[in-house]
């Protein structure tokens, strides 16, 4: 268990967020011209790294606002969090 | 005539803590994000929505809950008829926000059910079952927060110190009640 700072509501405990799998995955911009390996590469395939990953989080039982957060997987170690559409930061 | 029965059979007190339903109430939800609908909300209410995360800001009649940065709730400060369910303030919202669409207005009177939580212990109460940090929370009078009691989404409105109203969906009440008294029995 670890606290979660949410960009608008403040300092809340992990159990009031959902986790949205990676951040910053592009949906390909001609998604016809993509062969059946690239489609499932986009669509499945996810880096799950031991250190310091990107990705999205939901606070379902607060405001219900999707927001990006850097964390260490391998002591959740909050490094940044920033609002949806903002540039990640460098870490 | 509207039909009002509900989940909470009877008010319950206990050592430094008393519980008991208030209704009815008339509850909105309103969403929009310009600064357009902003300033057309503070015309029609006579009253400004809180900018500021876990606030709320009270007028004579109403009070508005910050529940995201583009969402607010808006009570009665006092309980309504129970002859009818149409609001004035509704209707006069619906036609200068909605119609316009500037934002959107949605009743949810009936979807919450308001539980009046008041006593020494509020706070000791939920520390058996919210993840919250109330610590600043109790001492600011017109804090909100949506957090979790007992695995179920909450909101709670610190009405005077140690007087709290909790906002809570209508098919999670009689559980959550049932959860209050029997936590609240143990305290």
């Amino acid at each position: 268990m670890f606290l979660i700072t949410c960009p608008f509501c403040g300092e809340r405990e992990q159990s009031e967020f959902k986790a949205g799998g990676e951040a910053h995955i592009e949906r390909p911009k001609q998604p016809t011209e993509l062969s059946d390996d690239e489609w499932a590469e986009y669509l499945f395939m996810r880096k799950n790294i031991k250190g310091i990953q990107f990705e999205r989080w939901n606070h379902s039982h607060g405001c219900r606002k999707w927001f990006n957060v850097v964390r260490d997987t391998s002591n959740d170690e909050i490094k940044s969090v920033y609002k949806m559409g903002e540039k990640p930061p460098t870490i | 005539m509207l039909n009002y029965n509900t989940s909470i059979k009877e008010d319950k007190s206990y050592p430094d803590l008393e519980m008991k339903e208030i209704k009815p109430i008339m509850k909105l939800i309103i969403r929009g994000k310009t600064k357009e609908f902003i300033s057309a909300i503070g015309k029609n209410l006579s009253m400004l929505l809180p900018t500021e995360a876990n606030t709320s800001t009270s007028g004579e009649t109403l009070t508005a809950f910050w529940l995201s940065p583009d969402e607010w709730m808006l009570v009665s400060n006092e309980v309504v008829s129970e002859d009818t369910n149409a609001y004035e303030v509704e209707n006069s919202l619906i036609n200068n926000i909605s119609k316009t669409n500037l934002g959107a207005i949605t009743d949810v009177s009936d979807q919450f059910v308001i539980i009046n939580i008041k006593g020494s212990k509020v706070f000791d109460l939920f520390a058996t079952g919210s993840p919250f940090n109330f610590n600043e929370f109790k001492n600011k009078k017109g804090s909100v927060v949506q957090t979790i009691l007992s695995h179920i989404d909450v909101i709670i409105h610190l009405t005077e110190i140690n007087e709290v109203n909790l906002l809570v969906r209508r098919s999670f009440s009689q559980h959550l009640y049932s959860w209050l008294t029997d936590s609240a029995s143990r305290l």
